[in-house]
């Protein structure tokens, strides 16, 4: 049986959350390699004041999904593939052997700088669930203005997508959506307006700063953000790294993927559920863990176990 | 003169290229197999040497059997000795059916279905990866394999074969006899995986002089339990619509012969015989000729007396000993177990029988229907083949003649193709829509026509939770129309319904609701069923029929 570790994003996160990975050397290492990294230690970035910045989620996230991951290969568990859902994707190109975790720390911080920078007020995110994408891209084909832009973001399953862009673009949208059957269209609280054209100048500063740094070719398989297509070579996961940003994340197409691939076992880093529970709705046969909710220790047995078969 | 320009060409001209070339194939890998027997450790060696680049290879798989040894060692051929192929599949299913094209083994793919790997196949087709023959039935396919599209080499599946290359292919025959044949009789080759190797087989399916080699297999090829439906997930819309199927369908026309799909709503029809159908006095009347597979939900049917006869595309996981105790009804060899054939009973199901019942993910206000979800590219399998009236038929039953509806001396009858849909899918998607996503699929991935599983004027009855609509009887495309939207409920399509006209559709017969039928819709209850979950068909079937462990929730 075929395995995947997902690595969650942003809206995942929760204070304390790098207290709760596991007990062992492994973790320990990634924490600290992390600190040094950053010359002041990762423990300064998970509380619930520090979490109100964007820079101090991403680096959370990717810290607790590498330190989870290596506590797995500790244990010798390994993945047959690797997704991450986008700031969760640069912890499976660590993962995957594609970048190293201290330049991925220095990546991902420059990450969320800009991030945070680049649209500090009237720019943001919604959801809509229940409404098919051809119909969602209509709506926002026929609410697009200049002024207040808005576009479809990512596809989390077939009925769960996100509109990024100018607030007043998004209301429109969300507003066109309930009138048209949604279940439930609604803002998020984000305030940058993530995987739409408005970061492009993200994606061109990661892309720079991505040269600089040494890639190698992936030992697992990874899934990409962008085209949901399995990546083997490292300049295309490079890129898929530096324009997820700017562009909607396949989540739904990237996880089917990996099941059409034959992952009939999936199990979510932490911190969250999200993806895992994404998984479970569309892949019902398939067998669904996150650490998060069912703890490391049974995530590692049932992986162990369900690779024997 | 002419004689002697006809002597010349034949001089010059060999008729054995095809043989010759095989036997210098087989002659390569005369150090490498014991007899007929290539090593288990040896087959990707071997395959190197027998298959050549540019060959079209068909590989055995359905939607239930899989020649998987070989289509995994296929796929760890090297693809400097072993490119461009041309494979030739029923159902793309396994993740190796792709990688081999990833890989660059194969390029160019002939195919009926490809629902398991639908997604991959939409992005290896935009991203150049392979390049797309044509999309068939079943039938189509087998068909162009004595034709057009004739293997080179076959790759196929059995239970058991002997020394001397006999095999045993058991309940699960399927169409492996019918991928034989192509390559065996234009000088192709065949290997077979074998789960075993024996030194008696309870029968023959497929005798040695057409199998070139054989390889034992690490593991036993893959089989899907596809046909089993528990019927705790019987809903009572699902009942009532097999009520309104038995009264306003079966019983009006004299079904005699027929085939259903694999939903839960047929499986409540085969459930509610010896019960509602029982009651209305319809045992022998109707039902009672099958191409079908196994259905454990068939049981109850077949132990009440109401089946004379079951003809199987194929097997069924755990119906193998309740089969072998039914020889009465069931195709069944000298050893007792079952003898299915895709292509025959697939032949069968659209020449022969009276009616196919099914259901579909989308209708258009025309009654074409399609299960294509935008971005996969899935493909058709056996439906379209059961789901359509062959033109051609000549020889009546009374249920096609009752399909006539013109005077003219020279008028036919039809088979009844029937839909049943409830008019929302789940996650409140409407059944009934203004536009088939085929069309944008059609436009996606540049296919030559839209992927539509049967197409509206095959379409005699819909059946939905609001009625019947009996199309067959519309004469006009409006007509067709409104008995469509009078059935279509609160969907996009029947919100353009003119309830007036409901009335007058129900007195012209174009339309019948439950009420017509004499059926309370609050008669339609799980109690009606004959078997209310896998255990009780267990106790049907006396202990015989074997549930796979995810079937048993006891």
């Amino acid at each position: 049986m075929k395995l995947a570790f997902l690595f969650p994003g942003q809206g995942s996160q929760k204070p304390g959350l790098l207290n709760e990975l596991p007990a062992c050397i492994a973790v320990e290492n990634v924490l600290a390699a992390a600190s040094e990294t950053l010359n002041e230690s990762i423990f300064n970035f998970h509380s619930k004041e520090a979490l109100a910045s964007t820079k101090a989620v991403q680096l959370s996230l990717l810290t607790a999904g590498v330190a989870a991951f290596k506590a797995f290969e500790a244990e010798g568990v390994k993945a047959d593939f690797v997704a991450g859902h986008s700031i969760g994707a640069f912890s499976a190109a660590v993962a995957a052997g594609v970048i190293d975790f201290q330049d991925a720390v220095k990546i991902v911080e420059l990450r969320g700088e800009l991030m945070e920078q680049a649209y500090p007020e009237g720019y943001g995110m919604g959801v809509v669930l229940g409404m098919e994408a051809h119909k969602l891209q209509a709506l926002v084909d026929y609410h697009f203005d200049e002024k207040y832009p808005v576009f479809m973001a990512n596809q989390n399953a077939p009925d769960q997508i996100t509109v990024s862009g100018a607030l007043s673009g998004i209301q429109k949208v969300l507003d066109a959506a309930w009138k048209n059957d949604a279940r439930c269209a609604s803002l998020l609280n984000v305030s940058t307006p993530s995987h739409c054209p408005l970061l492009a100048s993200v994606s061109d500063a990661l892309t720079e700063a991505l040269h600089d740094i040494p890639i190698h070719r992936p030992v697992i398989p990874y899934a990409g953000n962008r085209r949901a297509r399995l990546l083997l070579d490292p300049v295309d996961i490079r890129l898929d790294l530096a324009e997820s940003i700017s562009s909607a994340v396949q989540w739904h197409d990237a996880s089917t993927v990996l099941y059409e691939k034959g992952v009939r076992l999936f199990i979510e880093m932490p911190p969250g559920n999200v993806l895992s529970r994404l998984a479970a709705k569309a892949f019902p046969d398939a067998r669904v863990l996150s650490v998060a909710e069912n703890g490391f220790d049974d995530c590692q047995f049932i992986a162990k176990r369900e690779r024997l078969k | 003169m002419m004689e002697a320009t006809k002597q010349v060409v034949n001089q010059k001209r060999s008729w054995t290229t095809r043989l010759d070339a095989k036997k210098k194939r087989l002659e390569s890998v005369k150090d490498l197999v014991n007899g007929l027997v290539i090593p288990t450790d040896r087959i990707v060696e071997a395959m190197e040497k027998l298959i050549r680049p540019g060959d079209r290879v068909v590989l055995e798989g359905n939607n239930q059997k899989q020649a998987s040894f070989l289509s995994q060692a296929l796929a760890q051929t090297n693809p400097k000795n072993l490119f461009d192929l041309h494979m030739i599949m029923s159902s793309i299913s396994r993740p190796e059916h792709l990688d081999i094209f990833e890989q660059g083994i194969a390029k160019k793919v002939d195919f009926a279905y490809a629902g398991p790997q639908s997604l991959r196949m939409a992005q290896m087709l935009e991203d150049g990866k392979l390049t797309m023959g044509e999309i068939h039935t079943y039938i189509e396919l087998y068909g162009r394999l004595f034709v057009d599209l004739i293997p080179s080499v076959a790759l196929v599946a059995a239970d058991k074969a002997d020394r001397h290359g006999n095999l045993y292919t058991g309940p699960n025959t399927e169409e492996t006899p019918t991928l034989v044949e192509a390559a065996a009789f234009r000088d192709g080759i065949v290997i077979v995986q074998v789960n075993e190797l024996t030194d008696e087989l309870p029968r023959v399916d497929i005798p040695g002089s057409w199998v070139d080699f054989i390889v034992v297999a690490d593991e036993p090829y893959e089989l899907e339990p596809l046909f089993t439906r528990d019927p705790r997930h019987i809903t009572d819309i699902q009942i009532l619509q097999a009520m309104m199927v038995i009264r306003g369908i079966y019983e009006k026309h004299g079904v005699q012969s027929l085939n259903h799909g694999i939903g839960y709503n047929t499986a409540a029809i085969e459930l509610l015989l010896p019960t509602y159908a029982e009651s209305l006095g319809l045992k022998g009347k109707i039902c009672k000729h099958w191409t079908l597979n196994p259905h454990p939900t068939l049981i109850p049917a077949i132990e009440s007396g109401w089946v004379d006869s079951v003809h199987c595309f194929g097997g069924e996981v755990g119906m193998e000993k309740y089969v072998a105790a039914r020889r009465d009804v069931f195709f069944t060899g000298r050893d007792g177990s079952l003898r299915s054939n895709r292509t025959l009973s697939q032949m069968a199901g659209q020449y022969a029988v009276d009616l196919f019942i099914g259901s579909t993910l989308q209708i258009d206000r025309d009654g074409n229907s399609s299960t294509v979800t935008r971005g996969r590219l899935a493909g058709y399998g056996g439906a379209p083949n059961m789901g359509h009236d062959p033109g051609g038929r000549r020889h009546s039953t009374p249920a096609w003649l009752n399909m006539m509806t013109s005077e003219d001396p020279l008028a036919r009858g039809k088979k009844l193709v029937v839909q049943v849909v409830e008019t929302f899918q789940t996650g409140n998607k409407p059944v009934f829509v203004e536009s088939l996503d085929a069309i944008d699929v059609k436009k996606d991935t540049g296919l030559a026509v839209a992927p539509v599983m049967i197409y509206g004027d095959d379409v005699t009855h819909v059946v939905t939770e609001e009625g019947i609509a009996y199309l067959y009887k519309t004469d006009s495309m409006e007509k067709r129309r409104q008995a469509l939207a009078a059935v279509a409920g609160v969907t996009p399509v029947g919100l353009t319904h003119d309830s007036k006209k409901t009335d007058e559709l129900r007195r012209e017969g174009i339309i019948a609701l439950p009420e017509d039928l004499q059926i309370r819709r609050t008669d339609a209850k799980r109690s009606l069923l004959a078997a209310k979950s896998v255990e009780e068909i267990v106790e049907w079937s006396g202990g015989l029929y074997e549930p796979p462990a995810k079937f048993r929730s006891w």
